[in-house]
């Protein structure tokens, strides 16, 4: 579904990415973990086409792309109804058509009842579930995610999750999911990559997810015995 | 006490402006300036709303039609007007050649203004989701520039009535700029109030039974979001 082969990128003499290959299957979700700044978004950017690789190539299979941003990136003039019927439209749909669509998407995030609201009226967890539905609405045969519940309160979190967990499982979406939150990919990826700082890609073994994140909050917490 | 020869009465302007208007000549001359008006405006008002996004968009194009604005917004109107009637003769061509010309500069600068400032994140957003170029246009750009855009239309219009009476005084032998001259030439001065009370009259029809509105209809999702 995407590969990346010996694939390099860096911003001015920032390096980013350096000599990445990686395979997703279909139907995967893969977490991609790791520190900012070592090349987490870069990959979603990639994946997409609206960064170009300086060396090395991407191959995605066809078929329309959802997008998390980091931040909402709502449409400021725009009802939540139709920031998520605009992929909609983009794909096609009249206007009618994409917002009966899109009503559907924000019941489904929980919003039904918020249709008619601006984005500057909505709270930042909700203003983020419209822009999951909005990724969700186009039915994307790719999902991507870039750290999409940093603004959200933990009980509202793990709802989302399960929620999208089974939307991503029920239509069979092939979904990467980028975040420095361990915990956070352990509940909804099959695959966890982490990223290094030295920009190395290791896979992390998931046969006991427990273990993996007592690890992880062993070293966040600075080495105390959880 | 001010000699009546410099300075009309509010009496004598109101009798002056009812006999204008009983003899049916503040009409006729009135559609004549609106016409040059509202054709110079919407010629000059929409080169420049193109010419801004285009370059807005295209920084070599905005490099190369710098010294042009340059040009533009510096002439002073006086020379516009020579060489309009030096190519057109007298008439509604030369005013309206006038107002189109003096405008553009405003509305472009307003309009480039508009798209270096928009949100850059939301062009990303548009390029992932595949907007078509119509739904970039009405989702992201038209909304995005609007308020630039209508600062500019304000403005544009108020030096395009100044344009229209100054092309008129010395360009047409018809429209408000002209009985204005006429007025003047005869020392009629209760005409000549009049006929700047009907010049004031028609910037505040447009002003605010044109502008505000749209404005209002333009940027309503402002107020909504408070």
């Amino acid at each position: 579904m995407i590969t990346f082969e010996h694939v390099s990128k860096a911003f001015d003499s920032l390096k980013v990415l350096d000599d990445l290959s990686l395979h997703i299957a279909a139907d995967q979700i893969v977490g991609v973990v790791g520190p900012s700044g070592v090349g987490k978004t870069t990959i979603l950017k990639l994946i997409t086409g609206i960064v170009l690789p300086d060396a090395g190539t991407v191959r995605v299979a066809e078929g329309s792309v959802g997008y998390v941003f980091q931040e909402p990136r709502l449409l400021p003039w725009r009802t939540a109804l139709d920031n998520v019927a605009a992929p909609l439209r983009a794909q096609g749909l009249d206007k009618k058509e994409a917002r009966s669509a899109a009503a559907r998407w924000l019941e489904r995030v929980e919003l039904d009842g918020f249709e008619r609201y601006h984005p500057a009226e909505l709270s930042g967890g909700m203003a983020q579930r419209v822009s999951i539905a909005r990724a969700l609405a186009a039915e994307p045969r790719i999902l991507l995610m870039d750290e999409p519940f940093s603004n959200m309160d933990v009980t509202l979190k793990g709802s989302l999750i399960a929620i999208l967990q089974g939307i991503i499982k029920e239509r069979q979406t092939t979904a990467v999911y980028v975040t420095h939150e361990l915990t956070e990919a352990l509940q909804l990826a099959d695959r966890i990559l982490e990223l290094t700082p030295d920009h190395r890609l290791r896979e992390l073994d998931l046969s006991d997810r427990g273990a993996v994140a007592r690890e992880w909050l062993a070293t966040t917490l600075g080495g105390l015995d959880v | 006490m001010v000699s009546p020869v410099f300075v009309a009465s509010p009496a004598d302007t109101a009798r002056a402006l009812a006999r204008l208007a009983w003899e049916g000549t503040l009409w006729t001359q009135l559609l004549i300036t609106f016409k040059r008006l509202v054709i110079g405006l919407a010629i000059g008002a929409g080169v420049g709303l193109i010419l801004g996004v285009l370059a807005g968009l295209e920084p070599r194009l905005r490099s190369f039609l710098e010294p042009l604005r340059w040009v533009g917004m510096t002439m002073p109107a006086i020379i516009i007007i020579a060489l309009a009637m030096l190519w057109f003769g007298l008439g509604d061509f030369t005013v309206i050649f006038m107002v189109a010309v003096i405008v553009i500069p405003t509305m472009y600068v307003n309009t480039v203004a508009g798209v270096l400032a928009l949100d850059r994140r939301l062009v990303e957003m548009g390029g992932v989701y595949h907007f078509p170029r119509r739904l970039f246009l009405t989702e992201i750009y038209m909304p995005g520039i609007a308020s630039p855009v209508m600062a500019g239309l304000t403005l544009s219009t108020g030096i395009a009535v100044r344009a229209v009476v100054l092309g008129e005084v010395l360009g047409a032998m018809d429209g408000i700029g002209h009985a204005f001259s006429r007025a003047m030439s005869y020392l009629e001065t209760p005409e000549l109030f009049a006929w700047i009370v009907v010049l004031l009259a028609l910037m505040a029809v447009i002003e605010f039974g044109v502008l505000r509105p749209l404005k209002r209809r333009v940027m309503r999702w402002r107020k909504v979001a408070g």
